[in-house]
């Protein structure tokens, strides 16, 4: 009888061992976000592809990225008052929004949208944007009942610190697109290092 | 029968009338009228949007004061909501004009429309990095290390239980 519970002690500490240090070992890992290839940078002078016709002016209300599998609603960004490009609240896993007094996606010009990598609770709606590659295809559904779909000509990291304004958020004469997000690299001090910026242009309409 | 037929008529009359004097139940206003943008420069688009009247709902718009005339709002797919199109005149002087839209079933809504020079229009472009992230998809998983740090403290008692018999000589 003894050795019995002798046995059934051990093996029930032994399991408790295992489990425990998987469990602290697992929850610890680092899961970062992924990060773009130097591949997927903009090609030096390469001429992208043709663009589409550049559509009306109409609010968007939703983002669809079908290769990395967002489907997301879009609300209306400001500034703050620092002149940075507003965030959505972080809480709402699955929500992106777009710079509401700039130019709408599918109009000429750089329209902007922007989500989480993650919040608190783990990964948010941007998470895989990092992994993003050229030729992929971004949908923006627009309250005139079209939809605009974007062709990703390059994705790119920047540093904070020496973030490119004008190549991200500068004017264009065709109807572009940029998807923002947190990326390169984590410190625990300081957050994340810097943004992942998708650069697409518009190829087609549908309704 | 003639009586009849002048009885049936009045009816028919007052039950129109109660129907007009019960109108304006729809013609509140409740529900806006979205206009983006909102500031615009003379000659621009400018789309307006409602969901006051309904899923099926069509609108017919007035921008007259500012001068884009007169437009339909169709409906769409999205959310009910009626959507319809103008364009501010190049000549539109500046200022804030009302822009009205009236549903099929009679119900008005407005929103404003700032009609600026094109010198103090130059779009303000956001500047630096956004703050997407917060590294939680990082970070150690609370429930996870507390379960873990809950295994590990079974672990410790068992073990402990095991080398306290062995201790005493009770045979392991």
């Amino acid at each position: 009888m003894r050795r019995v519970s002798n046995a059934v002690i051990a093996s029930v500490t032994l399991v408790a061992l295992c489990s425990g240090a998987w469990l602290l070992g697992s929850g610890a890992e680092a899961h970062p976000p992924p990060q773009p290839s130097p591949a997927q940078a903009a090609a030096s002078g390469g001429a992208a592809r043709s663009a589409a016709p550049a559509l009306p002016h109409s609010p968007p209300d939703r983002i669809r990225i079908p290769s990395i599998g967002v489907d997301a609603p879009l609300i209306g960004l400001g500034l703050t008052p620092q002149g940075s490009l507003d965030v959505p609240p972080a809480r709402k896993k699955n929500l992106a929004g777009w710079y509401e007094a700039g130019t709408s996606p599918g109009e000429r010009g750089t329209a902007i949208v922007a989500g989480h990598v993650d919040n608190a609770e783990g990964p948010a709606v941007f998470y895989d944007l990092g992994s993003l590659r050229k030729g992929s295809t971004v949908e923006v559904d627009r309250l005139d009942g079209r939809t605009a779909v974007f062709t990703v000509d390059a994705v790119e990291v920047y540093d904070s610190r020496s973030f490119p304004d004008a190549k991200v958020y500068g004017a264009a004469r065709r109807p572009e697109l940029r998807v923002i997000t947190c990326g390169g690299g984590y410190s625990r001090t300081t957050g994340y290092q810097g943004n992942v910026v998708v650069f697409a242009h518009l190829t087609g309409s549908h309704h | 029968m003639r009586r009849t037929a002048r009885l049936l008529t009045g009816t028919a009359l007052a039950v129109a009338a109660a129907g007009l004097a019960a109108a304006p139940v729809y013609g509140g206003d409740t529900g806006s009228l979205e206009v983006y943008p909102s500031s615009v420069v003379p000659g621009a688009d400018v789309t307006v949007n409602t969901a006051a009247c309904g899923s099926d709902g069509t609108a017919s718009g007035d921008a007259d004061a500012v001068g884009g005339g007169t437009f339909t709002l169709a409906a769409s797919a999205h959310e009910h909501e009626a959507i319809g199109q103008f364009q501010v005149p190049p000549s539109a002087q500046p200022g804030t004009y009302e822009i009205v839209a009236t549903c099929s079933h009679g119900r008005h809504v407005t929103g404003d429309l700032l009609v600026t020079l094109a010198a103090t229009r130059e779009q303000v472009e956001p500047r630096g990095h956004v703050n997407t992230g917060v590294g939680g998809a990082l970070g150690p998983d609370p429930v996870q290390t507390a379960a873990g740090v809950a295994a590990l403290a079974v672990a410790a008692a068992g073990g402990t239980w095991l080398l306290h018999r062995r201790a005493r000589g009770d045979g392991i």
